[in-house]
């Protein structure tokens, strides 16, 4: 756990072809604050290639996306602007389809 | 009309004799196909009274239009019959290549009536039909039966479509197996098969499949071509399988784990797609027309098989409470080669490993115990020991011990990989399902955990009936059309219609297809309705309507069937015990 009164760390589990760009899970330190906006300006700085698989445009995921908080769709939550907090887990999913 | 290979053949296997007759243009026209064609001759053909294991029953092989005519992901042909798993009018799907071969030696369907004296199978060839003795094939393997019947018709070409020792010993959930390692899965239609002594149905020929509209058809090829490539559901499916929803299930919090106990395996990751790629994948591997690949050939140690998918992964995986991806795949073969439901076999293996920790048997297996599990898997197939009860299926087995409750089922069928209590709408989809507790009669895991075509929120049930009427309806249509269930991420209604029109020259437009979907669930409904079934089957296990979830972001929840079902019924023109209206029979032309 890292200092909470200024920062906050926040658990990111890649699957399936995210996988080729960015590591399986990582741990990511955050202002106080953060969103899942924020957490990708973070990662989009340290996995080129990232920010399109996951966006179509500056402030739209991509179709069939999914992010996940604490296994919560964030669609249901506040979208780019869902608020983390310390201890978070973040999973992140390309489209996918099966049955 | 084309895209139909034009003749039906009917086997009566206590005459002995196969009669050949054109497919009648109004039964095209209705029902188009695959589960239309069988769903419509089973329930005129078989009296609602019989007994699903008895001669009287009917097995119908049936392929649609876009069956083999070279369309992307069009491969499947649905086998349909009064199921002894259910009691309910049941079809199950498969792919492969036998569809396509079926209709190259000149068949839209096999009716199959009866029972032979001894073991048969039936030879389909180049537009004739022939049943040929299959003595020396009984009590073999799925493999070893297609390669005795290759050898035997010296053609490596002939495609197979057989039951196992599973099937022969009629075990309540014994499927039927083309080449190889394609299932039939679901319903025991290969108990049916067993019924009757017919071993295998063998498929070769070369006739020409016409089409209607060549240039048509080849503009609408390429525009569902691109769809499915562009919404990219077909680089996962390539490269993980279908086992790719492991992790985002498992981290949805609806994963059922230990017999639907909890809804979190923390070892998901050690089977699931991406460890399978990275370990017994040998390579990916499609059906007839296939550009998505999803199949999985597996390979290691001693072992070599197709699959495990991701419903028998779960199965015999986090809801047996087994971590260990190479027993998984075993299991799985093991079910190929017997004949046996991956989904329903493993489930029940599931119930018997709670109600023996909760010391309601005597039995020594316990979850995680991936060795007893083989074993068990072997004596379902084979009947022995304890086998013999678990091969009744899970609700008849924990009935018998006091606690049915601990049966996983709808209407008596082992329920697949998702927690209802987490997922509303896919909870409605299955307790409604017309076969039985099912997914792929109506798959709301797609809007609801995968966000296609849209993201509806999976805790909610308001507006879920439309949209799971919707889903049984279209699913309806595309098992009536030949094409894979697959395609349904990426394509809508108006695709399947301009692929249907342009293949049959029948000019079908999406809400006439809609209609034919909702024509064949409610002939199913109508038909169930006359076995006794109502409202009172449409539910889940009471530990999915009472137990809340522990864990996760669903935390809390039940199944909520009250705040959905009358809607349901409302929205299909139903009343409220379920029963298709006068109206709506005659909407239908049912009445």
């Amino acid at each position: 756990m890292t200092d909470t009164r200024n920062h906050i760390s926040v658990t990111v589990k890649s699957f399936a072809t995210l996988r080729e760009v960015m590591d399986a899970q990582i741990s990511v330190d955050l202002p106080q604050g953060a969103t899942i906006r924020s957490l990708f300006a973070e990662l989009n700085g340290r996995y080129q290639g990232l920010g399109g698989l996951i966006f179509a445009g500056p402030d739209t995921l991509r179709d069939f996306v999914n992010i996940l908080k604490n296994g919560r769709n964030v669609e249901f939550l506040g979208r780019l602007d869902t608020h983390l907090d310390d201890g978070d887990l973040i999973a992140l999913f390309p489209p996918l389809a099966g049955g | 009309m084309d895209g139909y290979a034009g003749k039906m053949a009917y086997a009566d296997l206590s005459a002995g004799t196969v009669t050949i007759k054109p497919t009648p243009p109004e039964l095209k026209k209705l029902y188009i196909g695959g589960r239309g064609f069988g769903i419509r001759l089973l329930t005129d053909m078989v009296d609602p009274k019989i007994e699903p294991l008895s001669e009287k029953n009917v097995l119908v092989y049936a392929a649609g239009p876009l069956t083999g005519t070279g369309i992307p992901l069009g491969s499947r042909y649905e086998v349909s019959t009064v199921s002894p798993l259910t009691g309910t009018a049941m079809s199950a799907n498969s792919g492969g290549v036998f569809g396509w071969k079926m209709k190259k030696a000149g068949f839209d369907a096999i009716v199959i009536t009866g029972k032979s004296k001894k073991p048969v199978y039936l030879l389909l060839d180049n537009g004739k039909a022939e049943l040929r003795d299959a003595a020396h094939l009984w009590g073999k393997t799925t493999g070893q039966t297609t390669d005795a019947l290759e050898e035997e018709l010296k053609d490596k070409s002939v495609r197979v479509s057989c039951i196992g020792p599973a099937g022969e010993k009629l075990v309540l959930f014994a499927c039927i197996i083309n080449e190889r390692t394609r299932a039939a899965g679901r319903g025991g239609v290969g108990a049916v098969m067993g019924s009757k002594n017919l071993k295998a149905i063998a498929a070769r020929g070369d006739l020409p499949l016409k089409v209607a509209d060549e240039a048509q058809l080849a503009l609408v090829k390429e525009r569902v071509k691109k769809k499915i490539e562009e919404n990219g559901i077909d680089k996962a499916l390539h490269n993980f399988g279908t086992a790719v929803l492991v992790n985002i299930i498992n981290e949805n919090y609806v994963l059922p784990t230990r017999n639907f106990q909890t809804a979190h395996f923390p070892d998901a990751e050690n089977v699931s797609g991406e460890t399978m790629a990275k370990t017994i994948l040998k390579r990916p591997k499609g059906c007839y027309a296939c550009i998505v690949q999803c199949g999985r050939v597996c390979e290691f140690d001693d072992e070599k098989g197709e699959g495990p998918e991701y419903e028998p992964i779960w199965a015999f995986g986090p809801d047996c409470g087994i971590n260990d991806l190479k027993m998984v795949a075993r299991a799985n073969n093991i079910c190929n080669e017997y004949g046996l439901d991956a989904i329903s076999a493993p489930a029940t293996i599931a119930c018997l490993m709670e109600m023996a920790e909760k010391g309601y048997i005597k039995h020594p297996i316990r979850f995680g115990d991936a060795k007893g599990m083989l074993k068990l898997v072997e004596q379902i197939a084979k009947r022995e020991e304890i086998g013999d009860e678990l091969a009744e299926g899970s609700f008849r087995f924990a009935t018998k011990y006091g606690h049915p409750e601990l049966s996983m089922s709808s209407k008596k069928q082992e329920l697949p990989a998702y927690d209802p209590r987490g997922i509303q709408g896919y909870g409605l989809a299955t307790a409604t399902s017309v076969r039985g507790g099912d997914h792929v009669y109506g798959y709301m895991i797609s809007p609801e955990i995968l966000g296609a075509p849209e993201k509806l929120d999976p805790f909610v049930t308001t507006g879920k009936a439309q949209w799971v009427k919707t889903f049984q309806d279209l699913t309806s249509a595309i098992d009536a059309s030949g094409m894979c269930l697959f395609t349904s991420f990426a394509l809508g209604p108006e695709d399947y219609a301009d692929l249907l029109s342009a293949t049959t020259g029948m000019k079908i437009t999406a809400a006439e297809l809609l209609k034919v979907g909702e024509r064949i669930w409610n002939l199913q409904k109508l038909y169930n309705i006359k076995r006794g079934f109502g409202r009172k089957d449409d539910t889940l296990p009471a530990r999915l309507l009472n137990e809340p979830l522990k864990e996760g972001a669903p935390a809390g929840q039940v199944w909520r069937r009250e705040e959905m079902l009358d809607e349901y019924y409302t929205l299909r023109g139903w009343d409220r015990e379920g029963t298709p209206t006068k109206e709506k029979q005659k909407e239908l032309g049912l009445a």
